[in-house]
């Protein structure tokens, strides 16, 4: 065994996550090797130095002087929330005056349909009301009728052409 | 009352269940905060904004895993974002570190030995705070905070495997810098020679 490899050991050694055979293979490396057995002295000073530093008591009355900062924060979420909201809110809005403006500026398009479109949508029958059409017609084209009719009797007779 | 249940009647808007859920993990906290700042006052501070954070993200807080890990991943990524403002992240230069000489002033061995202990103590913390952030945040929760491997993990999104490598290349740059300050082998103070 090398001393890099015994060195990836020795640490898991230390944290206890040897298991039997390579704990062997490690304690014999350690016997002939005095550059890993000093590693192995300074990882444990490391360690025992870094561990050292866990154990800090916390400054006191930590829940009394968190309380009311609690408080406010809840106090502040609806504005919060508003802040947030009405930021993403812009773009909506945009994109609905856009979409509103659109649908005004094409619906003169949309009202001019034909007749036909007009009936088809209103679900009526078309050859009724063409028919209904027609009829409206023919009271105003007897009108004419007569009127010409009437004319051509007041008008001389036509002369033959020589 | 479990812990389960606590975390629930929070969710709910108890204030009792929150304070003993702050009691059980506020020395944590705290204590994580202070191995990254060296500094009650600013671990205190960052002790509170983590749990005002914890509190105001606890109805996102679905129980897919432990309270515990939840938190601990809200402290290690605000202590982070504290750090970087701060802009800590400089490399301690051995140019850095107060000088160690335990001369004939101090008058006992007993106040000697003290002294340097504290000393030491100290300059692995620099040390620690010199260490690159990836490398700083995994031996702080190992080595300082004694977390689990698996916990460790699990806070850091990382896999074992990278959690397992990290450390081991963290630990060496940590023991090679520190190395002339270390007790050697037999328990001599390299601190106290020369």
């Amino acid at each position: 065994m090398n001393c890099r490899k015994a060195e990836k050991l020795l640490l898991r050694s230390i944290d206890g996550r040897l298991d039997g055979r390579d704990a062997a293979l490690l304690a014999k490396h350690l016997e002939a090797c005095p550059a890993c057995r000093k590693a192995e002295a300074q990882y444990r000073s490391m360690f025992s130095l870094l561990k050292a530093g866990r154990d800090a008591a916390p400054l006191p009355r930590f829940w009394e002087r968190l309380q009311p900062r609690l408080r406010e924060e809840t106090e502040l979420v609806p504005l919060l929330f508003w802040e947030r909201w009405s930021l993403r809110a812009i773009p909506v809005f945009l994109a609905l005056v856009i979409l509103i403006g659109g649908f005004h500026f094409f619906a003169p398009q949309a009202r001019e349909m034909s007749q036909s479109a007009t009936l088809l949508i209103e679900n009526r029958d078309l050859f009724s009301e063409t028919q209904a059409l027609f009829e409206a017609d023919k009271p105003e084209t007897r009108t004419m009728m007569l009127l010409f009719a009437s004319m051509d009797e007041k008008s001389p007779a036509r002369r033959p052409t020589p | 009352m479990e812990e389960k249940q606590l975390v629930r009647l929070a969710q709910e808007g108890s204030p009792a269940a929150f304070e003993e859920l702050v009691t059980k993990y506020q020395p944590k906290v705290f204590s994580m905060a202070l191995s990254f700042t060296r500094n009650r006052e600013a671990a205190d501070d960052l002790a509170q904004e983590v749990f005002l954070k914890a509190y105001l993200a606890l109805p996102r807080f679905h129980g897919r895993s432990e309270f515990g890990t939840w938190l601990y991943r809200i402290s290690v990524n605000h202590i982070k974002d504290y750090l970087r403002k701060k802009g800590r992240a400089k490399e301690v230069s051995l140019d850095d570190v107060p000088e160690i000489s335990f001369s004939d002033r101090e008058r006992t061995e007993k106040a000697q030995l003290e002294r340097e202990t504290e000393a030491r103590r100290t300059l692995v913390q620099r040390f620690v705070q010199g260490l690159p952030e990836k490398y700083r945040v995994i031996v702080t929760l190992r080595d300082i905070q004694g977390l689990a491997y698996e916990d460790i993990s699990r806070i850091l999104r990382l896999s074992p495997g990278t959690v397992d490598s990290r450390l081991h290349r963290a630990r060496r740059m940590l023991r090679t810098k520190l190395a002339p300050y270390l007790i050697a082998e037999g328990g001599a103070n390299e601190l106290s020679q020369g």
